[in-house]
């Protein structure tokens, strides 16, 4: 066959597969009709193959380039992860996957954990030695030197209660997700920015702390803290979790090439993180209604701690995996 | 660092896809920021509007309605800051409006369409990437051999160029697949150009932008010196320009002044 035999014979072919490929526009098969779409994978094949011939007649470049171009169009159609309806996809996330991921990763946790923990004793300590300390722990935009001794947590409150709920609760919670996302982003340098996100709050928070027991304070400080924060630091850990996830799997891959664990490593982290997104939401929700709200101090920090243990119980309970030994759940599994 | 990619399809058949450079991606990202920035903008004048609107209306209603559309649009500028990209390359396939305009997609490494998870991924760290005006990318995509940055390493996609190299485009942006084969100059023969030759001409003059000067000087003469002087029109100026001018006079011939569709299947290195 001759290269002109052959682009004669095939050039139907092409337009064809190539009109079907146009019509389905921005990859979205569900443009073409059912005939179509059993014909797109009838011709993809033979043009896969005919981009391999047209190589071996080596014909003209440009009719090679856009031979090429059409086949890898097809192929991209053909070839795709199953998606599934995004409603049952994250309520089914939600409702095991997400729970077994972070049981899975525990790991992480612990050691996110033991960085703040460390750091936030560090800057307590260190804070309650010598009140000064409190100024290299926290930015300077939060002026720690007005807060004095005549201050009480009505005081506090009562600043909040200025702003207004609605943005207030808004603002929280679009900060405290960047804050989540960027702790999870920044695991990227093997693991040293997450660190260095968890080590600069838990030393914020262990100098506030200390700032306030100096003067006597450290009920009313827990009280307005507590509602929201234990939930808020619990999700922030969490997110940290993904980031050492993810900047571990690049620092230590193991058996793996270095890139296919970061691969795998970024899959479990994002889904790490972006769980952590309900969980803001309820913190912040409570951060700017019920923190600020007129209600007594330890009515407020016992709900904190219930929302809180709930997500905790929620993440260690819900979703059991299915027994190795035993039969198969009707759940099923991975 | 490389232009292309070659991906193993289940055919057997090693496809070929073209690697978006640093240059383009770097362009449709400003164009996405543009856009951005035009998103913010328009919040802007939303809440400002709404401001001015509202003093007409009882105070403590307007009081609460403002304060719950200020929260909604924190939450939208919220939405834009990191949903963006994500929203639209997981709707569009792998591309934003910026991606669009530039013809490149993102894509799975192995080929296929990208992964909404994968999606997320390079989103997410895209704010490391962009630390230093894009820099940290920018060093990335310059020392991975696929042009990747550290969102698209750890997502496993690459952005690939969909735009056809198209040296014809020039004469025939229309042209159909597999035109390009009929012979491109019908009046070859009164000229007395040797068919192979036309091609070799053909295939220097389409892709001359591509050479850098010195080579165009080195390859020009060799090419057309030896035609000239077969027809006796030898110039007294040897220049870059005079020759090219010479050329360019010649294929006219060949085409019958009228721009047909050019073709070749040497290239010019090859002969070089």
């Amino acid at each position: 066959m001759t290269p002109a035999r052959f682009l004669e014979s095939r050039r139907t072919t092409w337009d064809r597969l190539e009109a079907i490929v146009t019509k389905a526009t921005q990859g979205k098969l569900g443009n073409l009709t059912e005939d179509e779409l059993r014909e797109l994978t009838r011709l993809y094949p033979t043009v896969a193959v005919d981009v391999a011939r047209a190589r071996m007649y080596k014909i003209d470049p440009l009719i090679q380039q856009r031979l090429n171009q059409l086949a890898i169009a097809a192929h991209g159609l053909l070839y795709r992860r199953k998606s599934k309806p995004l409603l049952p996809a994250v309520w089914g996330f939600f409702r095991r996957d997400y729970p077994r991921l972070f049981r899975r990763l525990w790991p992480y946790m612990a050691l996110a954990t033991a960085i703040f923990a460390v750091s936030l004793m560090g800057a307590y300590v260190a804070t309650r030695l010598a009140p000064a300390n409190a100024y290299v722990f926290v930015p300077h935009g939060l002026d720690v030197g007005d807060s004095g001794p005549e201050v009480t947590s009505e005081d506090v409150s009562e600043r909040f209660r200025q702003i207004p709920k609605p943005p207030m609760a808004a603002g929280i919670i679009s900060n405290n997700i960047s804050v989540a996302l960027h702790a999870f982003a920044l695991g990227i340098t093997a693991g040293v920015g997450t660190c260095y996100v968890v080590l600069a709050n838990a030393m914020m928070l262990g100098a506030f702390a200390a700032h306030f027991a100096n003067h006597g304070l450290s009920y009313p400080f827990w009280s307005f803290i507590a509602p929201h924060g234990v939930l808020e630091i619990f999700a922030i850990l969490v997110a940290a979790a993904a980031g050492l996830r993810l900047g571990l799997s690049l620092a230590i891959p193991g058996s793996l090439t270095r890139s296919a664990s970061l691969r795998s490593g970024a899959r479990d982290a994002v889904l790490l993180v972006l769980g952590t997104v309900p969980m803001f939401i309820i913190a912040g929700l409570i951060e700017g209604f019920i923190t600020p709200a007129y209600i007594p101090g330890i009515i407020k920090i016992i709900l904190g701690i219930t929302v809180a243990a709930l997500v905790i119980t929620y993440l260690l309970v819900v979703g059991a995996e299915p027994k190795v030994s035993g039969q198969p759940t009707a759940g099923g599994s991975t | 660092m490389q232009d292309f990619d070659i991906i193993e399809t289940p055919e057997n058949v090693g496809l070929q896809r073209r690697l978006a450079g640093i240059g383009s991606r770097f362009l449709a990202g400003l164009l996405d920021s543009l856009i951005i920035a035009l998103m913010y903008l328009i919040l802007f004048v939303i809440l400002l509007s709404l401001g001015l609107l509202s003093t007409g209306l009882d105070a403590n209603l307007a009081d609460t309605a403002g304060m719950v559309l200020f929260a909604v649009l924190i939450l939208v500028a919220f939405l834009i800051y990191w949903g963006y990209f994500v929203l639209f390359e997981a709707w569009l396939n792998g591309q934003t409006p910026g991606k669009r305009c530039l013809k490149i997609r993102v894509v799975q490494q192995e080929g296929a369409a990208v992964a909404l998870d994968a999606i997320v991924v390079r989103n997410l760290l895209r704010v490391v990437d962009m630390q230093g005006g894009y820099a940290v990318a920018g060093v990335s995509m310059f020392v991975t051999r696929k042009i990747q940055r550290l969102g698209d390493l750890a997502a496993g996609t690459v952005v690939i160029s969909e735009e056809i190299q198209d040296y014809a485009a020039q004469y025939d942006k229309k042209q159909k697949l597999y035109d390009s084969v009929a012979p491109a100059a019908p009046h070859l023969a009164s000229t007395g150009i040797k068919p192979e030759e036309y091609r070799l001409l053909q295939n220097y003059w389409l892709r001359r932008h591509e050479l850098d000067l010195d080579a165009r000087k080195r390859l020009l003469p060799n090419l057309i010196g030896p035609i000239l002087e077969r027809m006796g029109t030898v110039p007294e100026n040897q220049s870059l320009a005079t020759l090219e001018k010479h050329l360019d006079e010649l294929m006219r011939q060949a085409r019958g002044t009228d721009s047909t569709v050019p073709s070749g299947e040497t290239t010019t290195e090859e002969q070089a």
